[in-house]
């Protein structure tokens, strides 16, 4: 009665086999690349060489404090060093503080990827955990400094594109004047020669007045020009 | 997060008199030599702080020595260039303009852009008195640039010497802009009038 039919079952449970197969499969083979996705995200902004040169400049003392004679790198370089990583902080700060509402919005719209927001939420979180780093630093090099690094950072920030600008207009100086003393010269030899162009008429005029026959062939060549002087002009000026 | 624990050693070496850093590795990436700099001139004036602070100060109240010799150089400008001696206000300017600029890039950038918007819209007008045309259009922008709200002088003074060069079209523009900035001001609107009389003239003797 028991009498299991084994050859029945081999159909369903080869069947099962294959389907247990497939989903594990796929579901390992989806999650092996969606892990290796996110680990090759790349990271929102470069790498942050101010935050490089203070940790190495950091880590260059002890070894020198060991080797007689090495220069020991000053308190006040390091302080420098932390100073200028606060102030990429602040840069690095505003940028995602641009970026989020656009980003969060195109992502509504579904016009970016889903891997572009995560990258944007990695480097949130990223620097989130660098500014509390350079206030640790800052409390453990003076007493008291990491509540104002940050306000002295934003003012270096933003002095610093102030100048850049003032100098970007400056510079233009030289290149204005060159311009205005083509451009005066242009002016004032157009100007002399409509002056002459004004004798030229009232001497012809004159000589027409008084005219030989002789005089004639010259006449009729001056007054060509002198006839049509804003052509004559615009001529001047097309050499120019 | 294994950012946050990790960096990248560069190699670097410092100069045991002056204390400049620079890299060990002689062909160095532009933007590590420009940090570097940058690094070194920031140290440099950090040493120039006074004596009990080792780290700038918060930079709210603002040491006011810089401030009064700046406004006292204006002053200065000021008074001989109601005299008359438009080049030698231009000096006195220059010189507060150098004095503001040189400012210890920690204090306040407002600050900055307050002394210096000024400094510059009068250095524009000495300009335009001596007929430098082109000084007085960099100075007026240069001023627009730190305060472009409020400053409906130096708009004028930028509108004027662009005319003067005979730019009519970007005088144009200048205006225009500084009647978005400005609202109605009558210098302004004068100005305005006036070049776009020039403009019209201008179109029809090209016909």
């Amino acid at each position: 009665m028991f009498g299991v039919n084994w050859v029945g079952l081999l159909l369903p449970s080869a069947y099962l086999v294959v389907l247990v197969g497939t989903f594990m499969t796929f579901s390992t083979v989806y999650r092996r690349r969606k892990a290796l996705q996110s680990a090759n995200l790349a990271p929102w902004f470069g790498p942050h060489l101010q935050r490089n040169i203070y940790l190495s400049l950091l880590h260059m003392q002890p070894e020198d404090g060991a080797e007689k004679g090495a220069p020991r790198i000053p308190d006040s370089v390091i302080r420098a060093a932390l100073m200028r990583r606060a102030v990429e902080d602040i840069h690095r700060i505003i940028q995602i503080r641009a970026a989020k509402a656009a980003c969060s919005s195109l992502l509504q719209r579904g016009s970016v990827g889903d891997d572009l927001w995560q990258r944007f939420q990695r480097a949130e979180k990223e620097m989130e955990d660098e500014l509390r780093d350079v206030v640790m630093e800052a409390n453990a090099l003076v007493p008291g400094w990491g509540q104002i690094i940050f306000q002295s950072a934003n003012e270096i920030a933003a002095n610093k594109v102030l100048r850049d600008k003032l100098e970007d207009i400056e510079a233009q100086t030289e290149k204005e004047k060159e311009w205005w003393e083509k451009r005066r010269a242009v002016i004032q030899s157009e100007f002399m020669k409509e002056l002459d162009n004004e004798e030229k008429t009232q001497t012809k005029a004159a000589s027409v007045t008084s005219a030989a026959s002789g005089d004639e062939p010259v006449l009729v060549d001056t007054n060509v020009p002198s006839a049509s002087s804003p052509t004559g002009s615009k001529k001047k000026k097309g050499k120019k | 997060m294994s950012d946050q624990d990790t960096f990248t050693f560069i190699p670097l070496v410092m100069d045991p008199k002056s204390k400049a850093i620079s890299s060990a590795t002689s062909p160095t990436s532009k933007a590590l030599e420009a940090e570097l700099l940058a690094l070194n001139n920031l140290h440099r004036s950090l040493h120039g702080l006074d004596a009990p602070h080792v780290v700038p100060p918060p930079p709210v109240p603002v040491n006011p020595k810089r401030s009064a010799q700046v406004t006292k150089l204006r002053e200065s400008g000021n008074t001989e260039y109601r005299k008359g001696n438009h080049a030698e206000a231009i000096k006195f300017y220059t010189l507060g303009l150098q004095m503001a600029l040189t400012r210890p890039p920690w204090e306040p950038s407002q600050l900055v852009r307050e002394e210096v918007h000024q400094l510059y819209s009068n250095r524009a007008q000495a300009h335009m008195q001596k007929q430098n045309w082109v000084e007085g259009a960099i100075d007026a922008e240069a001023s627009v640039a730190c305060k472009s709200q409020g400053n409906a002088k130096a708009w004028f003074r930028r509108g004027k010497c662009l005319l003067e060069m005979g730019r009519v079209q970007d005088a144009r523009n200048a205006v225009a802009k500084a009647l978005e900035f400005e609202g109605e001001e009558g210098g302004l609107a004068e100005l305005k009038k006036e070049i776009d009389a020039k403009l019209a003239k201008d179109k029809v003797v090209e016909a």
